[in-house]
């Protein structure tokens, strides 16, 4: 008896690293990484792709854009993978860590846009902010109210003390933690944006303007809600005076819930941000291991799953998931440089 | 020897106590030495970390006679009884010096192994403490361990005699398969009792084996130990002077960890050489 | 009181001014007072506690009953040759056949987006339910079956009562028109609310409605087998070792500490050393149970050691001196007689162990087993992910259709937790001696 199990155990545990070593030097499946924006949409793709193509279902983990990134360039092999989702484009410094470790053939497929809205609960008006707005509410570091040149701790409470238009309601942002890349995107288009209607700011040295526009207050008026956007939704229900920052899926989602702000008096539409109108968008990428077309199976069925019009086309199923469609011309460049490969060139 | 024999008057006599060996005397007085040992035990310390708890005892264990130990608590007796089957080794901090010897061999010597010597001289303890298995699981477990028995008939035999010799048979033969836990508390030790025998040592140390059992078990217990004396040598350390005057052939007194006097049970307890087993066995302390 | 006068001692009456008797009668009010607050401490912790749960479970059933229904559209699909030629049955059209059922079922429907609209009410499920049929019965191809097909997650959960219908048409997932249509579908008898097997049979899905935890949960039995075949011997071993054998000194004193520490060790850190040792140095697969096994190996083992250690402390010595005294070997006392002893509470510690494993997520976060992963993992290298990591990656997801099925598979969590704890109630039974 007590043998019996001393074998069985020995015998699992051989069977288990045999395979292990088998699955290794074979993996059959495309691994995909990166962002978590990106993550809804490619996951649809990536079932698309694996009910129809006859090929194994990607598996799709969201890492964020930066340490999707660091996985992707760690190295060419079968344990690094094969895909990588960014909310942002790839940086020249990851583009040459890549190149280091023998990544040398990376494509670059734009997908479409995102656009971060700002939304609170139907109970309330929808908000009418300006970047400006957002920028003096949520800023660690804001302009002196008096009007001289210098930097002061944020000293507004309420949204009337922003700007005399808006309701006096105290100031309450729900959105995401630094960690994520939504946050990063809002700080870049809204905060920047917003910063950058103070001239002197403007003229401020690359580093200190950064700092300014990209350090968010921590006197609570943010709440770092985390990265479940769900959780936001629920909280801006119970509290209609709160705001919160999130992905247009979301919103487009819960619609019978929430409301997006408008942000220099365009509304956060899926027509508005696909025509470019909405300030606060981004566009979104993922890139492609070369070196791993055609040793891994499936990646250009992948590729041709992903540009085809029934996915990110504007009737096609990414649309319905929230995803912004581009316009058609850049559909087209970026679908023809995905199917012959063409690789990314950064200076 | 000179003064066991002045001590002609009794033990209880006060006069008497002038002619008895002064208390602050602590060299052993008395038979330590017997003509045919089979156990015998030379100048045994016995320390736990720096303190010394048995202090130079040396005396022999005879062939088929039943020696008592007896002594306040804290003598050391129970100590020196667990010395001579080395169950002290488990214990981290205890240490023994001096020699014991069965039949001539040192017991503390490295080329002897505990395992044939525990199964040569076994051990019944304090409480009994059958092993959670059926009785006929406890008794067959020394010989299947020790490969005393090969086949289930040898067994069963094994298991029938043993049970038979501690007079247990009459009373668990219609339920061998029940636990051994299930028995009344003399019938436990007296299941200690045939597990032990079932190896079939030479020497059986108890360790104040009836200490956890009514008068009625403990008679039952003590006949049997008369009984056991025919083929087993046998060590009994006991708190009760009435069972080592029962049951033994020999008596041997300690007190903190010295032992005071040896000798045979009927002369200790009516003759004490020494002044502290006089005041012992009259109940002034102890 | 005056006859217990009578019966006290004399030589008592003289030594105390007070008798013990009236001194304990005077604060004995007192202390049945404090006894039966500590008691009512006692039973409000337990209500409390108690309701706690009951809120808990309240909750989750509630909100997630629901999920085990799923809404089912009937359609006449006509299996057409025509598009139905060619030798790959894989590829033929077979979202066109659904529309194509769809719009016969409306034929006054007109117009691009209303069409558009009209095929979202059935679930792109529907597509591959007809492929399996076909490339199941390639005889059946010319005729026109019945099928009963998921609907859309939004026509689900309107049908479940979780969308509202009056509020304005801009705020609703679904506008009148969609409205109007799913009426006349229930009115025709071609809604049905039937058992939800695919939540049971089928792997992740980014569609609501096609979304299962089998995948999860298959991913959980093989993660936390690697876990169970290694962390319980391991565990043991190491536990005899320390308690029975190992001499006492530094080294074991040092080693002990540690696996106390270890214990204590937050377990994303696990998964950073399995990331660093099981995945960069063994090369071994990401996002694969064995890997988990492996990492969750690591976390279980200090509560098992510890359990197993104090389990063996709680066997008696009168058992070890009777095993001794008889000429067992150390180690046939160990086996024969401690370890049976203190198998319960080993099993006791492992289960808790495994418990705890069963509900972790972070170490897996870092050797990539936070994942959408479709297929259903047949092995112990196939990628796969865990239940909890799935009730995580469901509450994240948008559709409003997850959250139901995110309370479904807290519950498919708890009921697995519930059989692990009656196996292990079980097998306590049956190790434990009962005399």
């Amino acid at each position: 008896m007590k043998k019996l199990v001393v074998i069985g155990i020995a015998l699992i545990a051989l069977v288990g690293f045999t395979s292990a070593l088998q699955a290794q030097s074979a993996r059959d499946y495309i691994s995909i990484v990166g962002s978590s924006t990106v993550y809804p949409f490619a996951t649809v793709v990536a079932e698309q792709f694996g009910k129809t193509s006859g090929f194994k279902t990607p598996t799709i983990e969201s890492t964020g854009s930066g340490g999707g990134l660091k996985l992707f360039c760690a190295g060419v092999g079968v344990e690094h993978p094969d895909i990588t989702n960014a909310s942002r484009r790839i940086k020249k410094s990851e583009f040459d860590t890549c190149q280091q470790n023998g990544v040398k053939d990376i494509i670059e497929v734009k997908i479409g846009y995102d656009g971060i809205v700002m939304a609170n609960s139907k109970k309330s008006a929808p908000m009418k902010l300006t970047r400006k707005d957002i920028f003096m509410a949520l800023a660690k570091d804001v302009p002196d109210p008096s009007g001289a040149e210098k930097l002061v701790p944020n000293p507004y409470k309420t949204w009337k003390d922003v700007n005399p238009d808006l309701p006096d309601k105290k100031i309450v942002v729900l959105g995401p933690p630094p960690t994520s890349g939504t946050r990063d995107a809002f700080v870049e288009l809204a905060m920047e944006g917003g910063a950058k209607k103070f001239d002197y700011v403007k003229n401020l040295d690359k580093k200190m303007f950064k700092a300014t526009a990209h350090t968010i207050r921590e006197d609570g008026a943010y709440v770092e809600a985390g990265e479940n956007d769900n959780l936001i939704v629920q909280k801006l229900e119970k509290d209609p005076d709160a705001l919160g920052i999130f992905g247009f899926s979301f919103l487009d989602q819960n619609a019978d819930k929430i409301q997006g702000s408008f942000v220099d008096g365009v509304a956060p539409t899926f027509d508005a941000i696909a025509a470019g109108d909405y300030p606060v968008s981004r566009p979104l990428y993922f890139y492609v291991k070369g070196a791993h077309v055609g040793s891994i199976p499936g990646i250009d069925a992948y590729l041709k799953e992903f540009t085809a019009e029934k996915a990110w086309g504007e009737d096609g199923y990414l649309s319905d998931k929230g995803l912004i469609p581009m316009p058609d011309e850049e559909r087209k460049k970026f679908a023809s440089d995905a199917r012959s490969l063409n690789p990314l060139m950064l200076q | 020897m000179e003064a066991s024999q002045t001590a002609v008057n009794g033990a209880a006599s006060a006069t008497a106590s002038q002619l008895l060996v002064d208390r602050s005397h602590r060299e052993t007085i008395g038979q330590q030495f017997v003509e045919n040992p089979r156990m015998t035990c030379r100048n045994v310390d016995v320390y736990y970390g720096d303190k010394r708890a048995i202090n130079n005892v040396t005396l022999d264990i005879g062939s088929n006679e039943v020696i008592a130990m007896i002594g306040p608590s804290g003598c050391g007796k129970s100590t020196f009884l667990r010395c001579l089957n080395r169950m002290n080794d488990y214990i981290d901090i205890c240490r023994v010096e001096g020699e014991i010897r069965l039949d001539g061999q040192n017991i503390y010597s490295g080329e002897v192994d505990v395992v044939p010597l525990r199964a040569m001289i076994g051990m019944v303890f304090q409480k009994p403490n059958p092993f959670p298995k059926s009785i006929y699981d406890n008794i067959a477990y020394g010989p299947k361990i020790h490969g005393l028995v090969a086949t289930k008939s040898e067994t069963d035999e094994v298991v029938e005699t043993s049970l038979k010799k501690a007079g247990l048979w009459e009373e668990v033969k219609d339920r061998l398969d029940q636990p051994g836990t299930g028995l009344s508390g003399g019938q436990q030790q007296r299941l200690c009792i045939a597990r032990t025998i079932a190896v079939n040592p030479e020497v059986i140390l108890m360790d104040e084996p009836c200490s956890a059992l009514d008068p009625i078990a403990t008679s039952v217990i003590e006949d049997l130990i008369d009984e056991l004396r025919e083929q087993y040598t046998i060590a009994i350390v006991t708190h009760s002077m009435q069972q080592a005057s029962r049951v033994s052939q020999r008596t041997a007194y300690f007190h903190l960890g010295d032992l005071i006097e040896v000798g045979t049970t009927d002369q200790i307890f009516t003759r004490p050489g020494h002044q502290l087993t006089e005041d012992y066995i009259t109940g002034r302390f102890g | 009181m005056s006859d217990s006068t009578i019966n006290a001692p004399a030589s008592l009456a003289a030594m105390p001014s007070k008798r013990t008797i009236d001194v304990v009668n005077a604060g004995l009010a007192k202390r049945y007072r404090a006894e039966k607050r500590f008691r009512i401490y006692g039973v409000t912790a337990i209500i409390l506690s108690l309701c706690f749960l009951t809120l808990l479970f309240v909750d989750i059933i509630s909100k997630g009953y629901t999920a085990f229904w799923q809404t089912k559209v009937r359609i006449d699909v006509h299996l057409d040759p025509e598009v139905l030629q060619g030798e790959n049955l894989q590829t033929a059209d077979y979202p066109g056949l659904v529309k194509k059922s769809i719009r016969n079922l409306f034929p006054d429907v007109q117009g691009r987006k209303d069409r558009r609209l009209l095929n979202g009410i059935v679930s792109s499920g529907a597509a591959f339910q007809i492929r399996d049929l076909v490339t199941a019965n390639p005889d059946r191809i010319g005729s026109t079956v019945q099928l009963w097909v998921p609907a859309d997650d939004d026509v689900d959960m309107l049908m479940k009562g979780h969308m509202p219908r009056d509020v304005p048409e801009d705020e609703r997932r679904l506008n009148d028109k969609q409205l109007a249509w799913i009426d006349q579908l229930q009115r025709e008898g071609r809604l049905q609310k039937t058992f939800n097997r695919i939540l049971f049979t089928v792997g992740d899905s980014r569609e609501p409605e096609l979304a299962g935890i089998m995948g999860a949960v298959m991913g959980s039995v093989y993660t936390l087998l690697i876990t169970l075949v290694l962390s319980f011997p391991i565990g043991v071993a190491t536990a005899v070792y320390l308690e029975e054998f190992a001499p006492k000194n530094p080294w074991t004193d040092l080693v002990e500490v540690n696996i106390n520490n270890l214990a204590a060790v937050p377990s994303i850190v696990f998964g950073l050393l399995g990331l660093a040792v099981f995945l960069n140095f063994f090369g071994l697969p990401r996002s694969a149970p064995l890997v988990g096994g492996l990492v969750l190996t690591l976390m279980t083992l200090p509560t098992i050691i510890i359990a197993s250690r104090a389990a063996l402390k709680a066997v008696p010595p009168s058992v070890r001196e009777a095993a001794l005294g008889i000429g067992a070997s150390k180690t046939q006392m160990v086996t024969h007689h401690v370890l049976p002893l203190a198998l319960p509470g080993m099993l006791t510690g492992t289960i808790i162990g495994m418990a705890q494993a069963l509900g972790e997520t972070a170490p897996l976060l870092m050797i990539g087993m936070v994942a959408f992963i479709v297929d259903i993992p047949g092995g112990f290298t196939d990628p796969s992910t865990v239940l909890p990591v799935q009730i995580y990656l469901w509450a994240d997801s948008p559709e409003r259709a997850f959250v139901e099925k995110t309370s479904a598979a807290i519950m498919v969590l708890l009921a697995f937790l519930m059989t692990m704890n009656a196996l292990a109630v079980f097998l306590r039974k049956r190790f434990e001696r009962r005399w």
